[in-house]
């Protein structure tokens, strides 16, 4: 049984990291607390299941179409929402306060059009469970784990190999030197928010596929689950995020199966909020002296 | 007269709710005026609306005391926790505040004593529209005293310019355990007078979402004085029943004004700086 | 000198007038209140009902209430307390309605009815399943069947002719329903001396489960009780197929699991559910068959749970205002107590504290194939 609920607890983990990702990438290096980060999930999601009943189309086209229309669209969002504040380089707080109000719009839109009923996403074939040794997983599980891995793999990769990576890594160090050294800083953020949605909407159709279900809000309930993810991780930390994905995963289904499901809700807001308490900068991420 | 009458019952409950808004929205403002972005106000409130309506429901407590109770001991979790919090800022303050708030309400869902998702109803009806608009123009009174005081310009300075204020010899721990002090505290209080005009609270009120709104409210008005989140709170609170016969739409509605505001107009629209005596603004 | 034609004119003015006075007079609708959700998340609940209330409205009008056309005004409480709260403000006090139906949840009844009590305005949930409604005034009456009513009666049925004697229990720990729910339940289970080898709670917005399902598989129940509304309850479904837990360990549903939806989303992972109901489509009598005709012919979709209720909460409400004579809501409330009506969910009328007096009417239901059928 111990076994199963690893299993459980890592399946679950992977599409918190999955969801982390793009997240850690928009607030780590664009330091915008962007709360449409959670719209961009579901609308992977919904898009992605269009694209697959009235498309026809199957899932491994209609998953990257529906990432790549999200990434699209997070970089529309993000010039029409943040550009400005960006400018007057106004306070953290403006971006988060536009941000949900934006989130708000999107969502009351969202529903309003396509109703706030749960809808299914069929896994398909990838559904089907099978196992061995007493521990049993699906398939699209196996996807959602292959997934992470390739994903952070990518980043990774793009981050520390690419002359594009560089330039994210000196944006998100600072901006204006970043400039002065010539990176053209506005191609780059929409970059950034660009793979940053993508990123959010391939989360949103995998988690969407494993749980069977979609519905309008379900980013809402992803996101605060996020943050707690991110700052364990360390913000922008891409391994980060994937580790504190997991273990947050981990953490809370060894503390429902074995202590009391009541308490599995406090779990991820505890580890926030102890993190911040003893080692704010996360478990990856380079602790910031305080000058002056 | 019978107008008057039928217009004070149809829309009571939104009269309270902008005089409870207002409150707080001070509570945030406080701490936003040293530069702390505070969301676990809804924590706070709830914290005090529980106190106070447990008190008054399993022990008749005499609702004065009952409503200090629900102001004290929110302030007490907030010294309570201020130690590690304080240390942090911006961002990282604020994400904290975010995770104690949802941990307060987890804690009063799991809570059977005090109903749980349930929560508690009939509650006594002893809060008044007197009530709840004494306690706001009192609370607006004191921040306006208070800022035209030392200790307003010391906390106008840390949020300004941390580290001239810090030059200057500004105490700063001192300073922002007051601030989340005092915030609490007043969070308490519209959470007490909340549970007594409304006979039924429970923890779903007191979510991340009323954090959210209690923060647009000030950042609506604008941080620059007391009067300016209040303003906020009332717009906003009243922008859902003017809007009633677009229902679908109603919350999409109130999303674009905060998102239209706060692109065209991030400090506020009603941002105007207090007077002091003497010195320029 | 006014001739003939002067005269027949007058006269003919003055019928006119005469005419059009007593029409005004008779043509005046009485207007009902109504508070339900019809926008935002748990708008599907409060649409239904709706559609359920207007179908009844257009057959009521045949006829007409006390010489008048009956009508409703909407309000929508979008699922918010708040909001149901200020919209019986507005209807009591802005439009006077006498009678007031609704709130769709029982968490905005908790809220609004002792306003609709203080004003003494008679408030009809059609869809408030909790403990305690009715305990808030004696002007809340409930046409619902109560969660109480409904479990002990599937509990029992399972117990009886399935031979469940262990269960795990889950319940969504954050959601006033669901926990209402599962208190009926618990005590039920207790009566019944069916074992509760474990209770897991979850988070009525969780989509993962393995954990609580895992450790329940090792218990090895014979079924397993969940109250929640159907979003969790299909993830439980499909979580408990995907982790290898037998079909022949069943799901027991409260009214929350009351839902074809259930077996839409779930698909085969639904089958075998049980649920009771004082209601289901396809359930044979003449009434029930006009109805779900009519529903069919006027909104394209079957009715649900939520629309029958409605359907006949309306044709209750308008006999009772016939019976009370005057459109008082005190005349009206009176008259409700001693209202009998035969509908589409079989005989009803009010106890004396304004619940359902008949609940021999439960049916316990299986999930097949995406519909529900009676358990045999």
């Amino acid at each position: 049984m111990l076994a199963q609920q690893i299993v459980n607890g890592v399946v679950v983990g992977a599409t918190y990291a999955l969801f982390a990702l793009g997240f850690t990438l928009m607030f780590g290096v664009l330091r915008v607390v962007n709360l449409t980060y959670g719209f961009y999930f579901s609308a992977g999601a919904f898009i992605a299941l269009y694209f697959m009943t009235t498309g026809g189309l199957s899932v491994w086209v209609a998953l990257p179409a529906a990432a790549l229309t999200v990434g699209a669209l997070s970089v529309v969002l993000d010039q029409l929402l943040l550009t400005r504040s960006r400018r007057t380089d106004a306070s953290e707080m403006s971006s988060l306060m536009i941000t949900l109000g934006a989130t708000l719009l999107l969502y009351s839109l969202a529903t309003a059009w396509l109703g706030a009923d749960i809808r299914r996403m069929p896994a398909g074939l990838l559904g089907v469970a099978s196992g061995f040794g007493g521990v049993r997983f699906t398939g699209i599980q196996i996807v959602i784990l292959g997934t992470s891995a390739l994903i952070v793999w990518g980043l990774f990769a793009l981050l520390r190999w690419t002359k594009l990576g560089i330039a994210i890594r000196a944006l998100a160090e600072n901006s204006d030197a970043a400039t002065l050294m010539g990176i053209n800083t506005r191609l780059t953020f929409a970059i950034v928010s660009f793979v940053s949605g993508l990123l959010g909407a391939t989360a949103g159709v995998l988690v969407g596929m494993n749980y069977n279900g979609v519905q309008p809000y379900m980013g809402e309930t992803m996101i605060l689950k996020g943050f707690a993810v991110i700052i364990l991780g360390g913000l922008g930390d891409v391994r980060g995020a994937v580790v504190a994905g997991v273990f947050v995963g981990l953490l809370e289904t060894l503390v429902a199966a074995y202590a009391a499901s009541s308490l599995r809700e406090a779990v991820a807001f505890l580890a926030l909020v102890l993190v911040l308490w003893v080692r704010p900068s996360g478990l990856f991420g380079v602790s910031e002296a305080r000058r002056a | 007269m019978e107008f008057l009458a039928d217009f004070a019952f149809v829309y009571q409950s939104l009269i309270y709710a902008v005089g409870i808004n207002g409150l707080l929205a001070l509570s945030v403002y406080v701490s936003l005026s040293a530069g702390q972005l505070s969301l676990g106000q809804a924590g706070f409130m709830a914290i005090g609306a529980y106190s106070s309506a447990l008190l008054s429901l399993k022990y008749d407590a005499f609702f004065p005391l009952a409503l200090a109770m629900g102001m004290l001991i929110p302030a007490l979790f907030a010294a309570l926790i201020s130690i590690p919090t304080l240390r942090l800022s911006g961002v990282y303050l604020a994400l904290t505040t975010i995770g104690v708030g949802e941990l307060v309400r987890v804690f009063f869902v799991n809570l059977d004593s005090a109903g749980g998702a349930l929560g508690l109803s009939g509650i006594p009806e002893k809060g008044s529209f007197a009530l709840i608009y004494g306690c706001l123009f009192i609370v607006l009174f004191g921040m306006f005293a208070f800022a035209r005081s030392k200790f307003g310009r010391a906390i106008e300075a840390m949020r300004e310019d941390e580290t001239a204020a810090g030059t200057m010899g500004i105490n700063f721990p001192r300073y922002r355990l007051a601030v989340l002090v005092v915030s609490a505290a007043i969070a308490g209080l519209a959470g007490g007078l909340n549970a007594h005009v409304s006979s039924f609270i429970g923890p779903a009120e007191y979510g991340f979402d009323l954090a959210v709104s209690i923060l647009s409210f000030a950042l609506l008005g604008g941080i620059s004085n007391p009067l300016g989140p209040v303003l906020g709170a009332i717009v906003l609170t009243i922008l859902p029943e003017v809007l009633r016969p677009i229902h679908d739409y109603r919350l999409a509605v109130n999303g674009a004004v905060i998102v239209i505001v706060m692109i065209f107009c991030p400090e506020g629209v009603f941002a105007w700086r207090i007077r002091r005596t003497g010195a320029a603004v | 000198m006014v001739g003939v034609r002067g005269i027949v004119a007058i006269v003919g003015v003055a019928g006119c007038l005469l005419l059009n006075l007593s029409h005004a007079g008779a043509a005046e609708p009485i207007a009902i209140g109504a508070i339900e959700i019809l926008s935002g998340p748990n708008s599907k609940y409060g649409v239904a009902i709706k559609k359920g209330f207007d179908l009844a409205l257009e057959k009521v009008n045949k006829t007409g209430v006390l010489g008048r056309p009956l009508e409703i005004a909407y309000e929508d409480s979008a699922g918010n307390k708040e909001q149901a709260l200020n919209a019986a403000r507005l209807l009591i006090g802005s439009k006077k309605v006498p009678l007031l139906l609704g709130p769709t949840l029982s968490g905005e009844m908790f809220a609004a009815g002792p306003i609709a009590n203080q004003r003494k305005v008679p408030i009809v949930g059609t869809s408030t399943t909790a403990i305690g409604i009715t305990d808030i005034g004696q002007y809340v009456f409930r046409t619902a069947l109560p969660e109480s009513d409904v479990v002990p009666v599937v509990l029992k049925t399972a117990r009886d002719k399935l031979g469940v004697k262990k269960v795990a229990v889950m319940y969504a720990a954050d959601d006033t329903f669901s926990k209402s729910s599962y208190d009926v339940m618990k005590i039920a289970l207790e009566n019944l001396g069916i074992e509760t080898l474990t209770t897991e709670t979850f988070s009525l917005k969780d989509s993962d489960f393995s954990a609580q399902l895992t450790k329940i598989k090792g218990l090895n129940p014979d079924a397993i009780v969940v109250a929640s509304y159907v979003e969790a309850g299909a993830g439980i479904m499909l979580a408990k197929r995907s982790l290898g837990i037998s079909d022949k360990v069943r799901i027991i549903g409260g009214n929350g699991l009351n839902s074809p939806k259930v077996g839409e989303i779930a698909g085969a992972a639904a089958d075998g559910t049980l649920v009771g109901s004082p209601w289901f489509v396809s359930k044979q009598d003449p009434a029930n068959d006009e109805f779900v005709r009519d529903f069919r012919a006027k909104y394209s979709e079957d009715p649900d749970q939520f629309a029958a209720q409605a359907y006949d909460t309306l044709f209750l409400v308008a006999e009772a205002i016939r019976g009370a004579g005057t459109a008082e809501p005190d005349k009206i409330r009176e008259a409700l107590l001693k209202t009998t009506y035969s509908g589409v969910l079989g005989k009803f009328s009010f106890t004396a504290d304004r619940n359902p007096a008949d609940s021999s009417g439960v049916i316990v239901l299986e999930m097949k194939d995406g519909q529900f059928h009676i358990l045999n």
